[in-house]
């Protein structure tokens, strides 16, 4: 479980030793796709524990979802409608949703390990 | 977890990582944009070209010391040194030196003295933006009634007297030298002095300040104090 934290760290101190930057303009499709790549990782995460996880669709979710946001934001500046939006709440919602059925997840199991050592106690 | 599966997610974790770390780069430091004009930019241009050349000049008489000493039998290598500790101790200040520059004087602005006003002696604030002034355009060596200005030269007020180097200078009639490199930087200094607000500030301590034209050759006295450094300590092993 460590490994993926060791990952962010990391890709954060890689991000801000090299000191890339972007153009502004481009910011909102960064923010974007990272919402869309913790949906992903979340997203993945929760799969494997409900035993469904499949490499083909985490790795085109991956992707898939951060151009369609990327792609929804740049429709809606050019359309004047915040588009980006619908992604930040759609994206929004799905994180939200994900953590939770992860949470409920690792709560049985540790119920059900507890419950385990004390009949083996018993 | 699967060995494989913990690997991607470790990968994309890493991605993520990445674009968090660079949109908080983003944020964080903007980039300045340059917001300078060509004129701005020309001006800056001419400063640096100006400490290019200025350097180009310094290295161009250093090598010429150096090829000197290296190509030189020890006679003239001798000369050489002497040579270098004379240019050293005029720029220190503890020899005389002429050369182009240009004089000026202070005096009681003669119409205010007849109208009865008290005259006042010179402030050392004003004197001290004079000196700063004359060093900003070029001025090499400085001499104020009589006192060479050197490092270590203090310009103050002491019990209600202007001195210099601790001495007082004359209330009333001051005389101030002033050398350059060159001819044509006198001439610059002059005409700078000439069109600045040094007049009228003199005159509002009721005083006239008189810049004469470039001259060829003045001399400048040496400081006739004694210099003492602590910081550097003859080395007696070549004796």
């Amino acid at each position: 479980m460590w490994l993926p934290f060791l990952g962010l760290l990391l890709g954060l101190a890689f991000g801000l030793l090299t000191d890339i930057q972007i153009p502004v303009v481009y910011e909102s499709y960064l923010s974007i796709a990272v919402l869309a790549a913790l949906d992903t990782i979340f997203g993945g995460i929760r799969a494997n524990l409900q035993q469904v996880y499949d490499d083909k669709v985490f790795l085109t979710g991956f992707f898939f979802n951060i151009a369609l946001a990327a792609g929804l934001a740049f429709l809606g500046v050019h359309l004047g409608v915040d588009l980006y939006l619908a992604a930040i709440f759609a994206f929004g919602v799905r994180l939200f949703q994900n953590i939770a059925v992860i949470r409920r997840i690792l709560i049985t199991k540790w119920e059900e390990r507890h419950i385990k050592k004390g009949e083996n106690t018993v | 977890m699967n060995k494989r599966i913990v690997t991607r997610i470790t990968i994309v974790s890493f991605i993520v990582g990445l674009m968090i770390a660079i949109q908080y780069n983003t944020i964080q430091k903007p980039t300045e944009r340059d917001t300078r004009d060509i004129w701005e930019i020309r001006q800056e241009l001419s400063e640096e070209k100006k400490r290019h050349s200025e350097l180009l000049s310094e290295i161009g008489t250093l090598k010429s010391i150096v090829d000197e000493y290296e190509n030189d039998d020890k006679d003239s290598q001798a000369q050489i040194l002497k040579s270098t500790v004379h240019d050293l101790k005029v720029r220190a200040g503890i020899e005389a030196v002429s050369g182009p520059g240009v004089i000026m004087s202070i005096q009681p602005a003669m119409e205010l003295v007849a109208l009865g006003l008290e005259i006042e002696p010179i402030s050392p604030d004003l004197l001290i933006r004079l000196v700063n002034e004359i060093y900003r355009y070029n001025g090499l060596y400085i001499e104020i009634d009589g006192q060479r200005l050197v490092h270590t030269s203090a310009i103050r007020d002491i019990n209600g007297k202007t001195t210099i180097n601790g001495f007082a200078i004359d209330e009333s009639n001051v005389e101030i030298r002033v050398i350059t490199e060159s001819f044509e930087k006198a001439e610059k200094l002059y005409s700078y002095l000439y069109a600045s607000t040094f007049h009228d500030d003199f005159y509002l301590d009721n005083l006239s300040l008189n810049i004469n034209k470039a001259l060829s050759n003045i001399t400048i006295k040496e400081y006739d104090g004694k210099l003492s450094n602590t910081f550097l300590v003859e080395n007696n092993k070549g004796e």
